[in-house]
């Protein structure tokens, strides 16, 4: 059976048995081409879901407009991770969640009306094809590949000179038009008012210029320290095209070799930044 | 009566106007195509579909300075901003020019946005008609269509070595030498055919669908960024703020967008449209019920950006559809 014909089924058999009131999953787009996330409330809806190299988005944000509702959730193994670092963050209720895992080959870029070519950088280099965390799988565990080097483009970023790499960053934060497309998509941000938008005291000025951009840009990036999962999804939803991935895997990078913390492998571990250690120090003073 | 002008000689003219005024036209930034000002008439691209953003931010920009008040002699001075310079913006897809009628429409109403005004007074806007369409254009729906000439001072359209040439204001004659121009020999190329969208009647039964779950439902998907208000080339909400520094005051706008959380939070923290329902409804309802109530037209010139932009595949188009089919309330 078809990955999208075992994801109905487990849908069906939810929505019909009362378990939850909501399948969040994917459904066809309006380009015949892409998926788009897709909200069942009926039995009979379930057949509208799919699942295919199109379903980039990570739906797991999206638990968050449900708190405390039944809701089952179609996840990949990434998005997977993200229920973990909102679990371990007390974000969401596991008991309120049926999480429908699927085996996933990886996704590919999401190109309007076209299909997509190229498989998405963050499945290049994936060491995560079956969910870290599932009630109901969908496909064969398989075996996970060794990645030499899950970050190559971090590392060719750090490997240029400090001018390049600011020259690099104001242009593409010359750009950015502070629609918060990045922010919104990403299942790490999730304060109630944000930094950039608290106005009193102004934090962030309104001006959608260099300035104001670069604080916002790096601002969330640090907020996501230790939190960000690699999902690409700020990248994924950039009008612009800004290399987000390129900042916030950074630090994902910075974090993985400092404290061997991967956020949302699991929903206990400590994150780093929420626990304190006395004999950490991190080279200051040193 | 129709011109032509040879390819080259455009290039000279967009050299000619690029060292007399300041010229914005399409050009590549990594894989994107967008309106930057031009400093190398090299850079001007001329074929491409369309630019990823549209280019109302050269008449409304993203951030700008209303006014500055500084204390002089015990008194405050308010110092209003001014536009300074001309500027030609070469390359407008003609969807683009129209979104620029609709934004003049609550802008130059009285009492005009002065800056707004100085820009427009101070902008020459030069169109490429469109020999091919997107799937996801749907301007004829619209009001527009490939060959509008709304708001245009000149128009040009490829032909073979050159494009033929409508100058449609005196502004726009008086910045094309008749010299760069010669008859026009070659006959005008068909315009594409775009994809027709049911807009006949949608006020009325956007009224009609206010109250629905519709909305809701749509809104579950939607995850509230501001790409379809940023991309769009007819939306023209925005924030204001004041910056002072030392007994000086700045006030600065900004875009900003109904779909953002906060966009329509009052004194003392109520947000009137607090649910993603409600802000979903304002969106569509401001574009196909509201606008053109207190003005005439839809607010839409289907430019199919907010379709290929929006990241979750929130399409006006299917709304536009699912809002034709809906019954009368009960």
């Amino acid at each position: 059976m078809s990955q999208t014909a075992q994801i109905r089924q487990a849908a069906r058999e939810l929505l019909q048995g009362k378990a939850v009131e909501c399948v969040i999953g994917y459904e066809r787009g309006t380009d015949g081409v892409n998926a788009r996330p897709f909200f069942a409330y009926e039995a009979a809806e379930a057949d509208r879901l799919i699942f295919d190299q199109t379903c980039t988005h990570d739906l797991a944000k999206y638990l968050l407009n449900r708190k405390g509702k039944s809701t089952a959730i179609v996840v990949k193994p990434c998005d997977s991770r993200a229920i973990n670092l909102l679990l371990n963050e007390s974000q969401i209720q596991r008991d309120k969640l049926h999480i429908i895992g699927v085996v996933c080959p990886g996704v590919v870029e999401r190109r309007w009306g076209t299909p997509g070519a190229k498989q998405l950088n963050a499945c290049q280099v994936c060491q995560q094809h079956t969910p870290v965390v599932y009630d109901t799988l969908v496909g064969q565990p398989v075996s996970e590949p060794a990645v030499a080097d899950p970050y190559p483009d971090v590392a060719g970023m750090e490997a240029k000179p400090a001018d390049e790499r600011r020259t690099f960053w104001e242009e593409q934060f010359s750009r950015c038009l502070r629609c918060y497309a990045c922010r919104q998509a990403c299942p790490g941000c999730y304060c109630p008012e944000c930094f950039a938008e608290r106005l009193d005291p102004l934090w962030v000025g309104i001006r959608i210029a260099p300035g104001e951009n670069e604080v916002w840009n790096t601002m969330r990036a640090f907020h996501l320290a230790g939190r960000c999962i690699g999902c690409y999804q700020c990248e994924q939803v950039c009008p612009v095209n800004i290399r987000l991935s390129l900042l916030n895997r950074k630090l994902e990078k910075d974090v993985l070799g400092m404290f061997h913390f991967q956020a949302g492998m699991d929903a206990e571990s400590p994150p780093p930044f929420s626990t304190y250690q006395k004999d950490e120090k991190l080279g200051i003073g040193e | 009566m129709r011109q032509f002008i040879s390819k080259q000689n455009l290039i000279s003219w967009l050299r000619q106007q690029m060292e007399a005024r300041q010229l914005v036209a399409p050009t590549q930034v990594d894989d994107l195509i967008l309106f930057r000002r031009i400093d190398r008439v090299d850079d001007v691209i001329l074929q491409f579909q369309n630019t990823a953003t549209s280019p109302k931010e050269w008449l409304f920009p993203k951030t700008e300075t209303l006014f500055h008040v500084e204390r002089k002699d015990g008194k405050a001075e308010l110092i209003p901003a001014e536009i300074d310079g001309e500027t030609v913006i070469f390359g407008l897809r003609p969807c683009d020019a129209r979104g620029i009628t609709m934004l003049d429409l609550p802008y130059l109403a009285d009492p005009a946005d002065t800056l707004y005004r100085q820009h427009r007074q101070k902008t020459v806007l030069v169109g490429l008609s469109c020999l091919t369409a997107c799937p996801e254009c749907f301007c004829e729906s619209m009001g527009s269509g490939p060959e509008d000439t709304a708001a245009l001072d000149i128009m040009f359209t490829e032909v073979r070595d050159g494009y033929l040439v409508q100058a449609i204001t005196e502004k726009g004659r008086s910045l094309m030498p008749q010299a760069l121009l010669s008859p026009a020999e070659t006959v005008k190329p068909p315009a594409p055919e775009t994809a027709p969208v049911p807009s006949e009647g949608i006020t009325a039964k956007m009224r009609q669908a206010f109250d629905g779950p519709y909305w809701g439902r749509v809104a579950d998907r939607c995850i509230h960024c501001n790409v379809c208000a940023y991309v769009c080339p007819t939306c023209y909400c925005f924030d204001v703020r004041d910056y002072t520094n030392k007994g000086s005051v700045e006030r600065v706008r900004s875009w900003e967008s109904c779909q953002s959380p906060g966009f329509t939070k009052i004194a003392g923290g109520h947000d009137p449209r607090a649910n993603k329902g409600a802000r979903m409804r304002q969106r569509f309802s401001h574009k196909l019920l509201y606008f053109p109530e207190q003005f005439g037209p839809l607010h839409c010139v289907g430019c199919g950006r907010c379709v290929r932009a929006c990241p979750v595949n929130i399409d006006i188009r299917e709304i536009m559809q699912d809002v034709q089919r809906m019954g009368a309330p009960k």
